[in-house]
């Protein structure tokens, strides 16, 4: 059996290059405890990955895998595209039925903004105060940004931050994100 | 516009969130009969003054959250996990 390589929605429509915005093709896995069973996931998770699974408002990163919170005893996991399913099958295989697994690779699509002028950019679609005081590195939500639901995570203090959004929403997502960061392309 | 405090997420706008009524009714007994069952899908005592009820943090991470609002001031008294008991101030 061969499924089919997921492909970017991105790749099908003109969406202007920016020079703060990239996509980042990954493989993206949500990962939901089973009932009673987050310690065991947690440490199967821990012997894997070499990462602990983070609590409400944060991320967790070990080497090129990040482990997001989403809703309680759920996270999404990703890392960079590798073979379809790979990432998927290895959380299969150390949850060992601990955790519901379900990819979310072809449904969801990741996309990076950096640059000083980053909170300013969310700032017009995102109801969440970005200033350094009160969201920083290792902090992650869950918020609708612009009208589409979106899982936002501070990488660094660039500020560099990812956001990961339904693929159906992607264009349009994309298409705001652009757009509002047409005004600083000259001072990123 | 309110600040919910989603006991997950923290202080979230109103708009993410999706009002669900009355968190203090219960099902009743399954052979209670349909005046009982009309009550407790219909009827409503729609109170001015302090309200037990749902918010479902539908934007964020979907959970229902437990409130404590005056519907005539609309202070929020508290918030809580959905099989949290909250205090009701006095008035
Ligand atoms: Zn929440």
């Amino acid at each position: 059996m061969c499924a089919a390589e997921p492909r970017s929605p991105l790749s099908v429509v003109a969406v202007p290059a920016h020079p703060m915005i990239a996509e980042l093709p990954s493989a993206i896995v949500d990962i939901a405890a089973r009932r009673g069973r987050a310690g065991d996931l947690a440490a199967a998770i821990r012997a894997e990955f070499g990462l602990d699974l983070p609590p409400p408002g944060r991320f967790a990163a070990s080497g090129d895998t990040t482990a997001v919170w989403i809703r309680p005893e759920t996270w999404l996991v990703m890392a960079p595209r590798g073979a379809e399913g790979a990432l998927a099958r290895r959380l299969v295989e150390t949850a060992a039925g601990a955790a519901s697994v379900v990819d979310q690779s072809h449904g969801k699509t990741r996309v990076r903004l950096a640059g000083a002028a980053a909170p300013r950019v969310l700032a017009k679609g995102c109801r969440l105060d970005l200033h350094p005081a009160q969201f920083g590195p290792g902090q992650a939500a869950v918020t609708p940004m612009a009208q589409v639901g979106a899982v936002l995570l501070q990488r660094d203090a660039t500020p560099a931050y990812e956001l990961v959004v339904g693929s159906s929403y992607a264009v349009p997502f994309l298409e705001w994100l652009t757009d509002s960061a047409a005004e600083f392309a000259g001072t990123h | 516009m309110h600040r919910i405090d989603c006991p997950w997420c923290g202080p979230r706008d109103e708009a993410e969130f999706a009002y669900r009524g009355d968190a203090t009714v219960r099902r009743p007994a399954h052979d209670a009969g349909i005046d009982a069952f009309y009550d407790y899908v219909y009827t409503r005592a729609n109170p001015r003054g302090w309200h037990t009820e749902w918010w479902h943090h539908a934007g964020g991470c979907r959970q229902f959250v437990k409130v404590v609002r005056h519907t005539m001031t609309h202070e929020i008294a508290g918030t809580g996990k959905a099989g949290d008991s909250l205090p009701v101030p006095a008035e």
